[in-house]
């Protein structure tokens, strides 16, 4: 069934399909209309979920951790200062090994204040333990809300799927909505060990020693690498099975290009128009999607860009005192290897300014031209002067 | 589990994958980490202590919020055999000491006792207990003297009522004007108490028609008589025609005369029964001003009332004091007034008025009625019944010096209106019991005084109260300062409404509207419930431990204590202190 949704309802339609038993969140632009949908789902009665209201984001995952804790199906959403509230708890879900799935709408972090896009709240939140994954449209963002069930109920950890604010929350796109019975027998929800029991009540999470403690990250960290093979697998599974699969990275016209452009999320949109321009011009070059930022596929990277000359990273945030933060993550994934490409990091679109074609075209033939990246690692695109 | 060895793990492989004890906690009663202990408590609202009558005004609030009318009449009527007279006239001292005044505006009570007074159905109440083959004479039909007659017949005793007067009712139906109290609602209530089997011999006073030695053979006399004499104003002209007291007045016209006046009427005092002879003259006709000696603050009538008759057209003049009454072939014409100043605190504390030198002045009048004071007439009490302040002495629970002997109501009170004559009359009735059992009263008023000194409460003496008595912390009156706020709404109190100036003054109606059904529902809704539980769940719902259950009946709450850790949450989050925290 095809159905016209805006990428909120999206997210709202693939957590229905995924049959989720709990839901707490608090209502933030752009993220609102997710659970306002799934309220209304809940209350009519055709998503049997229970729905509570909090007073706080912090309450939400506070929530979501007891309800995941229990052993059901959880879910939520947010976006931003929310996403930021929930931090401390960000760290309790993952630590304590929880499957749950947040969506998070990609806003920019205050002040200004802002509701438009970037990605520094979710990649804020890059070493709490979550999985994070970006998707690119609408059909996206609802598979990769059903894929997430899958690997994070396999594996043992919270998946948080992020994508723009309003270039894919609130924009209408045509959305191929799976038939249930797929989705039930792709994701069956199966009793995990060690939940909260009345009947065999244990201690969980109690004050752990210098002993232990550190075996118990080990294990999460082990965790993380498996979900690089889990992902990919389920991937492979839901192409089986829906016909769709995006990779945890994906690699357009790279095998023979001298310089790839990185990106994340909708900005690859605009990248496959301007690759595919300059080919047809006859540059040498190629886009890599990053889909999955954590675990960070550094295996997939590898395979893309070793033996590339130049790669140039489009970033739609910024480490303050650093640069781009995939950026940064491509130079580390590539900094022991010989062949290993020059980087260049720019960084654009913040706060939910355009990033159009025209200036990928420029970003890219500056690299062209370009022998070695500046000394100062960050160039700032659509800056004005 | 202290005998378990602990647990090793000697590798990774050995350690689950999340931090989770290997076994059971089942044995780990974190209960034992409490060292204070949350129990249900209820306790005494300050409306219920606050009630000279002693009704259990929250109890019969709730139960009207429950729309069970009947069994909110009988709450009622288990303490007070007169709630549709007292829904009417009562002064409801409740509503003053009610904590939702400190909030915005307290509980209509008053209004809400006349509603489910009016509006129930309710069967009189039955006597609790068999015959007891015990008598006991009432002197005087008022409502100490019934009120004392009724919980004597409900405990099981004979009692006869001796009553000079043609009608029974005393000052409720001869002092109190029809437009405050009509006969039909006083006979209703009458009828109840008769039903109990209580003889009301009317037209039988005692010291008249017969002797007080007569009563001696009863085997307890309660003495309720109330007031009847006048102060005399003691200034020329006094015993002219046209001078007539306040008391004489009224009862004139409850009696259904409609006297003649004349045009112009002077009244002269502040209290109730001037007030109210005021008002009944106003209703006949005349043009009326009040002459009061002292201001309007010292004014003894409830303000309410002198707000009404001023109202309805009743000049109050304050500060003036009759000097000699104008005399003209036996008849008055007039009243010579002095303009009067307040001077330095009396003995009642009040500023003693003063008359200024030579601030004489004239009024016209057709009548005068006097009404400064009224005083019992003790010439029928056999000697030994000792006298205090012009009052038969009593003790806490009606005993006078005699024993075998008790009183209560105007004629041994200081404190002169219904409710109190109400409350002595229960008093000296749970006295009586007692006496009539050969039965000393020790330390019973611990338990049956409400809020430990408060009125009686006859369903705690008598036993009769429902489960809330269990585990009553009766002494102990909740404050303002121990409710939880922040789960109560402003909401505006319910107006009565009133019958116009031209309707009122067309005659005798009854000036005050009792509540709509929907309105005593919205008034019922606004009770805090003070220091009882409503079972509202929020210690249920705030327990972070999970350790308050509902009960599998619906009434109210266990404490599983395996698991409670004492942590005061269930206890601060009470809206109405019907929870205590105390060391374990």
């Amino acid at each position: 069934m095809k159905k016209v949704l805006m990428g909120n309802h999206a997210a709202s339609w693939a957590a229905k399909l995924s049959r989720v038993q709990f839901i707490a969140a608090y209502p933030i632009t752009p993220q609102t209309q997710i659970v306002e949908e799934l309220s209304e789902m809940c209350g009519s009665g055709e998503l049997k979920a229970k729905f509570m209201k909090v007073e706080s984001e912090h309450s939400a995952m506070a929530a979501c951790v007891a309800a995941a804790s229990v052993g059901v199906r959880t879910f939520t959403a947010t976006s931003a200062n929310g996403l930021a509230l929930m931090h401390e708890v960000l760290h309790w879900a993952a630590g304590a090994r929880l499957p749950i799935v947040m969506v998070n709408v990609n806003r920019a972090m205050a002040p200004g204040w802002s509701i438009w896009s970037d990605q520094c709240d979710s990649l804020s939140q890059r070493d709490t333990g979550w999985m994070q994954l970006y998707a690119e449209n609408n059909q996206e963002v609802l598979d990769t809300v059903i894929q997430a069930y899958k690997i994070s109920e396999k594996v043992l950890l919270p998946v948080m799927v992020c994508y723009d604010a309003f270039f894919l929350s609130h924009t209408y796109e045509p959305v191929d909505i799976p038939d249930i019975k797929l989705v039930d027998d792709f994701i069956p929800h199966e009793m995990r060990e060690n939940i909260l029991d009345t009947k065999n009540p244990k201690s969980f999470n109690s004050l752990t020693m210098p002993d232990v403690y550190m075996e118990m990250r080990y294990k999460i960290q082990r965790a993380h690498d498996r979900a690089l093979d889990v992902t990919e697998e389920v991937d492979a599974e839901f192409q089986k099975v829906f016909g769709r699969s995006y990779g945890v990275v994906e690699a357009v016209q790279c095998d023979d290009a001298e310089i790839i452009m990185v990106t994340s999320s909708t900005t690859s949109s605009p990248a496959r128009l301007v690759i595919k321009e300059l080919r047809e011009q006859g540059v040498k070059i190629g886009l890599l999607k990053m889909r999955l930022f954590r675990p960070f596929p550094v295996k997939r990277v590898k395979e893309v860009l070793l033996g590339v000359k130049k790669v140039v990273v489009i970033d739609r945030n910024i480490s303050f005192g650093k640069g781009g933060i995939f950026a940064d993550e491509i130079k580390g994934a590539l900094a022991n290897e010989a062949n290993r490409p020059k980087v260049w990091g720019y960084i654009t679109g913040l706060g939910g300014r355009d990033i159009v074609p025209e200036a990928l075209r420029e970003i890219a033939l500056e690299v062209q031209d370009m022998d070695e990246p500046p000394e100062h690692s960050i160039i700032w695109k659509g800056l004005k002067s | 589990m202290s005998d378990d060895k602990p647990i090793i793990f000697e590798t990774i492989a050995d350690m689950p994958e999340i931090v989770v004890s290997e076994a059971s906690m089942l044995w780990n009663h974190t209960g034992s980490w409490r060292f204070m202990k949350p129990a249900y408590q209820n306790k005494v609202p300050p409306c219920n202590q606050g009630c000279p009558a002693g009704n259990d005004v929250e109890q019969f609030i709730s139960l009207i919020g429950e729309k069970k009318y009947a069994e909110a009449k009988a709450v009622l009527k288990e303490e007070n055999p007169f709630p549709r007279v007292c829904g009417r006239v009562c002064y409801h001292p409740c509503e003053t000491a009610c904590n939702r005044s400190k909030f915005d505006s307290p509980t209509a009570i008053n209004a809400l006792e006349r509603f489910v007074g009016d509006f129930a159905d309710g069967a009189s109440p039955k006597p609790v207990r068999p015959p007891t083959q015990k008598t006991v004479a009432v002197v005087g039909s008022g409502p100490a003297g019934l009120t004392a007659a009724y919980h004597l017949a409900r405990m099981g005793h004979t009692v006869t009522v001796f009553e000079g007067k043609e009608k029974a009712g005393g000052l409720l139906r001869y002092g109190i004007p029809a437009y405050r109290l009509g006969d039909d609602v006083l006979d209703s209530e009458i009828a109840d108490i008769e039903a109990l089997g209580v003889k009301i011999q009317c037209g039988r006073q005692v010291g008249k028609d017969l002797p007080f030695e007569e009563l001696k053979k009863h085997d307890a006399v309660f003495i309720g008589a109330g007031v009847h004499q006048s102060q005399k104003l003691g200034a020329p002209g006094e015993d002219a025609k046209g001078v007539m007291s306040g008391l004489e007045f009224l009862a004139r016209v409850n009696g259904g005369e409609r006297p003649a006046l004349g045009k112009k009427v002077i009244v002269i005092g502040g209290g109730n029964s001037a007030v109210d002879a005021a008002r009944c003259a106003l209703r006949l006709g005349a043009d009326v001003a009040l002459y009061y000696r002292r201001s309007r603050v010292e004014m003894p009538a409830f303000e309410a009332e002198v707000d009404e008759a001023e109202a309805e057209g009743v000049a109050i003049n304050i500060l003036g004091a009759p000097v000699k009454i104008k005399v003209d072939v036996g008849k008055v014409v007039g009243l010579t007034l002095n303009k009067m100043i307040l001077g330095e605190p009396d003995e009642s504390g009040r500023r003693r008025p003063e008359p200024i030198p030579g601030s004489e002045f004239d009024v016209e009048a057709d009548t005068v009625i006097t009404a400064i004071g009224e005083k019992s007439d003790f010439d029928f009490l056999p000697d030994g019944i000792k006298l205090e302040w012009g009052k038969i002495a009593i003790d806490e629970f009606g005993l006078t010096s005699h024993p075998g002997v008790f009183a209560g109501g105007d004629i041994a009170l200081s404190t002169q209106n219904v409710a109190y004559a109400i409350g002595s009359g229960k008093k000296a009735a749970v006295a009586i019991d007692r006496f009539l059992a050969g039965e000393k009263m020790d330390e019973i008023g611990d338990r049956i005084l409400i809020g430990g000194e408060g009125p009686v409460s006859i369903s705690r003496y008598l036993a009769t109260g429902d489960a809330h008595a269990k585990n009553d912390a009766f002494q102990t009156v909740v404050s303002y300062e121990e409710l939880n706020l922040n789960y109560f709404d402003e909401s505006e109190r319910s107006k009565r409404i009133h019958l116009d100036k031209a309707a009122r003054l067309a005659g005798f109606d009854e000036v005050n509207a009792g509540l709509t059904e929907a309105e005593a529902m919205h008034e019922a809704e606004r009770c805090f419930h003070c220091g009882v539980c409503t079972m509202c769940d929020n210690c249920y719902v705030y327990c972070p431990d999970v350790a308050i259950r509902q009960k599998d009946d619906g009434m109210g709450y266990d404490i599983d204590f395996d698991y409670c850790k004492g942590c005061g949450i269930c206890f601060k989050e009470c809206p109405r202190s019907a929870m205590i925290l105390e060391d374990e």
